[in-house]
């Protein structure tokens, strides 16, 4: 047993090194716990983190009992000389209680959580949002922006090509100002954004962790449902979290949640999509550098 | 063998096998034990594959390889050059598939199914030995057409082992279209297997009980095997269906999901969940059956509240098939649908609960022997218990939408998987090794291969859920690539040292099993003092397992009965004239065969 000692006393050794070692250097970049949940900076982010307190906090308790309650049987009725064991086959009383307590709080949690559920997903979303496409592809993000009209083209997931990665009929008189990016999303602070999500290839998803915010994007569909508001400004990633290929890992583009000005700055200074398309080849000269 | 006097017994009068002799007898027996030990023998060897496979993953998560260090070079330092990005999702995608269908499934069903279904029910063999022999050859041919991949250009199946179409149904876009159809044509030929075992369990224990073993006085191990041997039957023909129609995709033109030709994505979805999800309870149901009885034989008491266990593993069996959808709450699917799938999901919680319970309960003023064995079956529920609340979390909908697919499911599953199943695999191994081998394991190796084990269990996978609430997707082969989780980076090193240091400590379980089985302290016919058919005959049973069909006069856990002189009642002891311990419409013998 000794060289099993000694592994261990090595490991915990190296262990120490590597965990100290890399931790410098990387600490800075990180303003919340390591440990714990990032920063939150949406505003259904913060009703999902209060009902993820609340299950927290119920399940945490009831370890504390479950393990509590067998540790203390583990430790009282532990085998000891000449002291056997009770005969008993159950108590239906027990039964019952046991049954009907978890049954009430478990149908509590699904009411409350799909009463959530349905604000976020099932309501239509404010009219004055902004309107935002997306469209994934290995390994990259597509992303169409309205122009002074407010208003997206038309999306339509059977038109979705390599070419056309939005579907738009190029004739669309709501697409003639649309502006488009790759890989950088940039919103405006304090607005509602909706998001029209789409995929050229395989599925995709749009995560944000600082949104508290999930979504896969599938090929054939364009989801319009996903909508949320920003209360602080920052600037996070935008990462694919759906298996997609060999280059999923590193399909991210940048994020920037800016205050109002900035983004008005940064959409003027966009060229309208129908301006460029016009001297392509193709109806939409978006398929730049992503392969 | 020195039963083999036993050999000619034919108790139940159907099975007209002799028992096979030499390396016959290990190779092509008809024999439900030696099939049993066939299924143990190879789920371990792959078990060694599967754990080895995600040695490899874990090392590219603490080291990647592709990782851009301070200096502007490419590469950790300590990283390995030949794990590419395909590469790692391959072997992540093989670690899962590995160790579901591998490893999980034939050890707690293959190997203890057939192991004891026959012996604790009172019966010489399977219904269909035959059958059951091709079971374990198609199951094991399945496994290395599913490894081969590995050999083939492209390499193995890369899409996960949920392989969402299109990625693995269009070979442009997974870069892996061959070792996806062997994937997948393997998947198709372990259903095969899974379907012959199922429906020979259901026809033995419905036809070959022996007389008086009612069904509720069948020992929990068997009703959990039953349970799960319906789910089998009901959920993996439909695996088998979207493997077929995977193969069809990639290989012969057909679009039942690819988009671009009108198939649907989501319909793949739909049917892996629809087996994929009775499939987590064929994973711990037999597990939940194999560790009431452990805990009932070490605490020296019967289960507590035995008939509420059988209907919550029935309830389980019902709901389990209608609760796949939260698998895909944020998928796109509908969205009331999703709401719906919520609730069942909640609602399917309170039988595991119930469960719960019942095993404190049971432990509940005992007299508790802590062998090996029993601290198994005890981190067993503590560490079901803690997969069960993460799932809690998961089940509520709007959480989901922050939680879904981050190392927080990765810590769930493997909390259910590996706190759960693979705990009970070890439990069932120390408890039943003696009646198979003959011999004990040690239990000092035993009891330090289980504190390492379980120690670094939850040094490797605890700190998953910190680094999934901290925004760490899974299925991403360098998270130093992002922002939000370099800082997470340190984290990553210690889960993967804790899983070297896991995977290990299983060095000392190998050393345990193959040294006992020579050098081990002979067992004895009922070292456990435990009541059930399989312990009243010797150890190794011989073939055909019973000189002379038992008769079952009561239930599978009278342990420390007031006034007995013993704290254990064997099932075929009859009751003492004066002392009627059953009532008597349940004394009735039950009509075999």
């Amino acid at each position: 047993m000794l060289s099993l000692q000694r592994w261990l006393v090595w490991g915990i050794v190296f262990l120490g090194c590597v965990v100290t070692g890399s931790s410098t250097g990387w600490a800075e970049i990180r303003e919340t716990s390591v440990w714990w949940l990032p920063r939150n900076v949406s505003n259904f982010g913060h009703e999902i983190d209060f009902i993820f307190y609340v299950i927290l906090w119920l399940t945490g308790i009831t370890a504390v009992l479950v393990f509590g309650t067998m540790i203390y049987f583990i430790v009282k009725y532990r085998h000891r000389a000449g002291v056997g064991a009770i005969h008993s086959h159950g108590n239906n009383t027990l039964e019952i209680v046991w049954t009907t307590i978890p049954v009430f709080i478990f149908l509590a949690l699904a009411i409350y959580g799909n009463e959530m559920w349905a604000r976020m997903r099932m309501e239509t979303p404010p009219a004055d949002a902004l309107q935002v496409a997306i469209v994934g592809e290995q390994f990259g993000w597509n992303l169409r922006y309205p122009g002074p009209d407010g208003k997206l083209a038309k999306m339509d997931s059977h038109k979705i090509t390599k070419e056309n990665p939005f579907g738009i009929d190029p004739a669309d008189p709501d697409g003639q100002d649309d502006f488009t990016t790759y890989n950088d999303m940039v919103i405006p602070v304090g607005k509602a954004v909706r998001l029209h999500l789409g995929s050229k290839d395989v599925i995709h998803s749009f995560y944000v962790p600082e949104f508290r915010l999930y979504q896969d994007m599938v090929p054939g569909r364009v989801y319009d449902f996903v909508w949320f508001k920003t209360d602080a400004t920052g600037h996070f990633q935008l990462a694919c979290n759906q298996l997609c290929g060999q280059g999923h890992y590193k399909m991210f583009g940048k994020l920037g949640v800016v205050p109002q000005e900035e983004y008005d700055l940064w959409a003027k200074g966009k060229a309208p999509a129908a301006s460029t398309a016009s001297t392509a080849a193709a109806p939409q000269n978006l398929s730049v550098a992503n392969r | 063998m020195s039963t083999a006097a036993l050999s000619h017994a034919d108790t139940q009068g159907h099975h007209d096998h002799h028992e096979a002799t030499g390396w016959k007898k290990y190779l092509w027996s008809l024999d439900h034990k030696i099939i049993g030990l066939q299924y143990l023998f190879s789920s371990l060897l792959f078990l060694f594959i599967g754990g080895g496979l995600a040695l490899l993953l874990r090392w590219q998560l603490a080291f990647p390889s592709t990782q851009v260090m301070p200096d502007g070079n490419v590469g950790n330092p300590l990283s390995l050059a030949f794990i590419n990005p395909q590469f790692y999702n391959a072997l992540f995608t093989m670690h899962a598939t590995v160790m579901v269908f591998l490893v999980v499934m034939p050890v707690l069903i293959g190997a203890f199914g057939n192991y004891l279904i026959p012996l604790k029910i009172g019966c010489g063999d399977m219904a269909f030995p035959l059958i059951n022999e091709l079971s374990y050859w198609v199951w094991l041919a399945s496994g290395f057409i599913m490894l081969s991949g590995f050999f083939v250009a492209g390499g193995a199946a890369a899409s996960g082992w949920t392989a969402y179409a299109p990625l693995s149904t269009v070979g442009a876009y997974n870069a892996s279209s061959m070792g996806q159809s062997l994937w997948a044509i393997g998947l198709f030929i372990n259903g095969l297997a899974s379907i012959m075992g199922a429906f020979n369990y259901i026809t033995t224990i419905v036809n070959m009980r022996a007389p008086g073993m009612g069904f509720f006085r069948m020992p929990l191990a068997v009703w959990a095997l039953f349970i799960t041997a319906f789910l089998l039957l009901l959920a993996v023909p439909v695996l088998s269906a979207a493997g077929a129609m995977l193969v069809l995709d990639l290989n012969f033109g057909t679009n039942f999901f690819n988009p671009a030709k009108g198939g649907q994505p989501l319909l793949w979805q739909h049917l892996f969940w629809f087996f994929g999800h009775p499939e987590v309870y064929i994973m711990i149901l037999p597990a939940m059956g194999m560790v009431s009885d452990i805990l009932s034989v070490n605490s020296r008491k019967p289960v507590f509240g035995y008939r509420a266990m059988v209907y919550a593993m029935i309830a389980i069996g019902f709901l389990g098939f209608v609760v796949w959808g939260h698998h895909m709450f944020v998928s796109g699917m509908n969205l009331v649908l999703s709401a719906a799938f919520g609730v069942s999901t909640m609602v399917i919680a309170v039988p595991s609960a119930i469960k719960t319970f019942n095993w404190l309960g049971t432990i509940w003023g005992g007299a508790i022997r802590f062998n090996t064995a029993m601290l198994n079956a005890l981190a067993f529920v503590a560490m079901f218990v803690i997969g069960g609340f993460s799932g809690i979390f998961m089940a509520s909908t709007p959480v989901n939408i922050f939680v879904h697919h981050t190392y927080f499911i990765v810590a769930h599953f493997h909390y259910v998987l590996f706190g759960g199943s693979i705990f009970a695999m070890f439990a069932a191994i120390y408890f039943w090794y003696p009646k198979m081998f003959g011999r004990l394991m040690n239990e000092t190796l035993g009891k330090i291969h289980f504190a390492l084990t379980f120690i670094f269990f939850n040094l490797c996978f605890f700190p998953m859920h910190n680094v999934g609430l901290g925004g760490m997707m899974r299925r991403i082969a360098d998270p130093t690539v992002y922002e939000h989780l370099r800082a997470l980076q340190p984290i990553n090193q210690f889960i993967t040292i804790s899983a070297i240091a896991l995977g290990f400590s299983q060095i000392i379980f190998l050393y345990n099993f193959f040294r006992s089985l020579r050098h081990g302290q002979p067992a004895g016919q009922n070292p456990w003092e435990a009541t059930t058919l399989e312990w009243t005959v010797g150890s190794p049973p011989g073939h055909g397992n019973f000189a002379v069909t038992p008769t079952v006069y009561r239930g599978a856990y009278d342990y420390s009965v007031p006034g007995h002189p013993r704290d254990f009642i064997m099932q075929t002891e009859p009751p003492a004239p004066d002392q009627p311990s059953d009532s008597p419409s349940r004394l009735r013998p039950v009509p075999a065969g």
